[in-house]
């Protein structure tokens, strides 16, 4: 007999757990249907000699590098940037270098301020409270007051420590007259939340944090959603949104662990695997009622792909600054050219984030720095940048552009035989330009802060970390899939809550403007649930 | 045929050692860890075997210059194999314990994973603001936020 609930949700990562709670709290009957499994945190690679190695195979952040048996093949032929994601309960959030900075109030207003892309169709002071509900849950450290952004409340710990590399940063800052503020960081810098330590500034945050002090939504809302009643289902490869004559969502169809195929019927479908995941879903869910893919009568599914092209400078200090110790991505950030200014020769703007240094074999094979050369100078070159870099990124506001999307790919298929989506993808001359110009202010940084050689990477092939933008918002059902409380136009009792639905990607971590928009959804979804219109 | 003598002086030429602290990487041994690190990539075992099909014959009996020189018209023409097998020669080289020693030694990096006893760090000293601060508001404001 087919289960019957109140919510499916598909995907347990960054919003997925938050609605789960949120729905299981109001009383609903919530499942949640996961392709990957738990993490065994008695594994993560931190605790092994060769912890360095997992970044290149196991723990890699791409899933056609990774392979593993939880993730799925993306078609990445035709993408300029790669992906990056990570299928298991938490989601991306496992291998998350946890910057959480909230989007800016002009984020939301592109069109009316610079007169490009859209406004969205909330602001951010519909968000306030959710993103201040969402820290409370996830644990937060970082210092009130940056001048860059909006009042906040206080954060719930103390910041990270940002180490010596990032102090001689602030203060090349300061020399330039920029803005700088030390990062929000979902990382304990004390015993907060339910078994979770401080962090030890171990470094590697994206193999797993040994002490759960890097918040993952494993180890922060899924045990509240788990006690609250939500049922959480690991294995479940979803492959379709199931609908009646009508087009309104019955439930879904997705093969379990053992791969015979299963059926949930829900009242409402909650949809939160990314906006790869996500937007392949409701492109192989046809019906009659939906024939070219759940919700995109308009051919909108998938378009507007957004990532946020990442530049990247390097500079190398006459000294030790150990920069290996501590949060790999997090310490400072400067948004001194986040806002657009006639002068320069491109719209909107950038962040710049510095990041530490990394451990010998990074050092060596190039991560942040290029590949340590070979032959006779190698072990003097080795000497010469260990522990003695760190670097500025260029993290650019992408655009929105129709032709960047996710489509379902004729190549390549995964291990169910359905085709793996495939991602379009390449950067425009708004985003080029804005690059070349945060390089060159990265590099006058970094000799402000007396950096002996500057090394930059125009563009980051494997920046693909946020992926957004594929199942847009808005209020005209022409140009959006969803409205502004994440229900797809077409089929009102299906709610998009991960990060397809933005509409712009602003130029900043997304993580927790996505779990707000997710919790307000719920809410608007919980308060409404009486007139929304469900399958009979 | 072996291999094994190609690749011990492919590898001492991609990282000879400093004759003081930094071994000669084949010398040292990981002709073998090589191929292990190249079997945890797709195609790695490929690309060693590619890489030493295109030396030159009497490779491992070639003056150090000679062997650079073979190296670099290998790494010119086939940049993506080359870069693979540096990349898997590296990997043995930088988790090999004695050469994590000699980091510690020379670097005070020490040779131990991350976990389980992390890092000291000094806490965020919190007057490193002040300036930034005292600069006042720089968002930019909008009518409904």
């Amino acid at each position: 007999m087919t289960e019957r609930v109140d919510v499916v949700i598909v995907g347990a990562g960054a919003s997925g757990a938050a609605v789960a709670w949120r729905f299981a709290g109001a009383g609903m009957s919530v499942v949640c249907l996961e392709r990957g499994g738990w993490i065994d945190y008695d594994q993560v690679p931190s605790r092994s000699t060769d912890w360095e190695l997992a970044r290149q195979t196991t723990h890699h952040p791409n899933p056609n590098i990774r392979a593993n048996e939880w993730d799925y093949p993306i078609d990445d032929a035709d993408a300029a940037i790669k992906p990056m994601m990570y299928n298991a309960v938490g989601g991306s959030t496992l291998h998350w270098g946890a910057h959480f900075p909230r989007f800016r109030p002009s984020d939301f207003r592109a069109r009316s301020l610079d007169g490009v892309a859209e406004d969205w169709p909330l602001s951010y002071g519909d968000l306030a409270p959710y993103y201040e509900e969402n820290d409370r849950i996830m644990g937060v450290a970082g210092i009130n007051g940056d001048p860059g952004n909006p009042h906040r409340d206080p954060r719930q710990m103390q910041p990270l420590p940002i180490g010596r590399g990032a102090e001689r940063m602030a203060n090349a800052f300061d020399s330039l007259g920029w803005h700088w503020w030390v990062s929000d960081a979902a990382i304990n810098t004390e015993p907060y939340g339910e078994g979770r330590g401080a962090c030890n500034n171990c470094g590697p945050c994206d193999l797993g944090c040994a002490l759960r002090a890097r918040s993952s939504t494993d180890v922060t809302y899924w045990p509240l959603a788990v006690r609250a009643g939500a049922r959480l289902v690991t294995g479940a490869r979803v492959f379709e949104i199931e609908t009646d004559a009508s087009g309104k969502a019955t439930g879904v169809a997705f093969c379990d662990e053992s791969g015979e195929t299963r059926r949930i019927q829900a009242s409402v479908v909650v949809l939160a695997a990314n906006g790869v995941g996500t937007a392949r879903l409701m492109l192989l869910s046809r019906s009659a009622a939906h024939p070219n893919g759940l919700g995109n009568q308009n051919d909108l599914v998938g378009r507007h792909l957004m990532h946020h092209p990442t530049g990247m400078v390097t500079g190398v200090f006459d000294e030790p600054i150990d920069g290996f110790k501590g949060p790999f991505a997090t310490s400072i950030l400067c948004q001194e050219f986040y806002e657009t200014d006639p002068e320069r020769d491109f719209v909107r703007g950038f962040q710049m984030q510095l990041v530490r240094s990394d451990a010998p074999l990074g050092t060596a094979v190039g991560v942040y720095l290029p590949r340590v050369p070979w032959g006779e100078d190698h072990h003097q070159r080795f000497l010469d940048v260990f522990g003695r870099t760190a670097s500025l990124t260029v993290t650019t506001e992408d655009l929105p552009n129709p032709e960047n999307r996710v489509t379902l790919s004729s190549d390549v298929t995964d291990g169910d035989g359905l085709p793996a989506p495939k991602m379009t993808y390449r950067v425009d001359g708004n985003t080029k330009r804005m690059i070349r110009f945060g390089i060159d202010r990265a590099t006058e940084a970094f000799e402000a802060a007396g950096a002996v050689e500057t090394l930059p990477q125009s563009l980051l092939e494997g920046a693909g970390f946020h992926l957004l933008g594929t199942a847009r918002m808005g209020e005209d059902p022409e140009v959006s899939v969803v409205d502004g409380n994440c229900r797809v136009h077409s089929a009102p009792n299906v709610l998009v809550v991960d990060g397809s639905v933005f509409v712009t990607a602003a130029a900043l971590n997304p993580t927790p403007t996505i779990q707000a928009i997710a919790l307000r959804a719920a809410d608007a979804l919980i308060r409404d649930r009486a007139g929304i219109e469900v399958a009979a | 045929m072996n291999d094994t003598p190609k690749l011990v002086a492919l590898l001492d030429t991609l990282m000879p050692g400093d004759g003081i602290d930094w071994p000669a990487a084949g010398a040292h041994g990981l002709a073998d860890k090589t191929w292990e690190m190249a079997r945890l990539q797709p195609d790695g075992e490929q690309a060693i075997s590619t890489m030493i099909s295109m030396l030159p014959p009497g490779f491992n009996d070639l003056p150090e210059d000679a062997r650079e020189a073979a190296l670099r018209e290998i790494e010119t023409d086939e940049p993506a194999i080359f870069g693979s097998v540096v990349s898997f020669a590296y990997n043995a080289y930088y988790t090999d314990p004695e050469v994590r020693d000699v980091i510690e030694r020379v670097c005070g990096y020490e040779n131990r994973p991350p976990q389980p006893l992390g890092y000291e760090l000094p806490p965020f000293d919190e007057s490193l603001l002040d300036q930034v601060k005292a600069r006042g508001p720089i968002w930019r404001a909008v009518p409904d936020s």
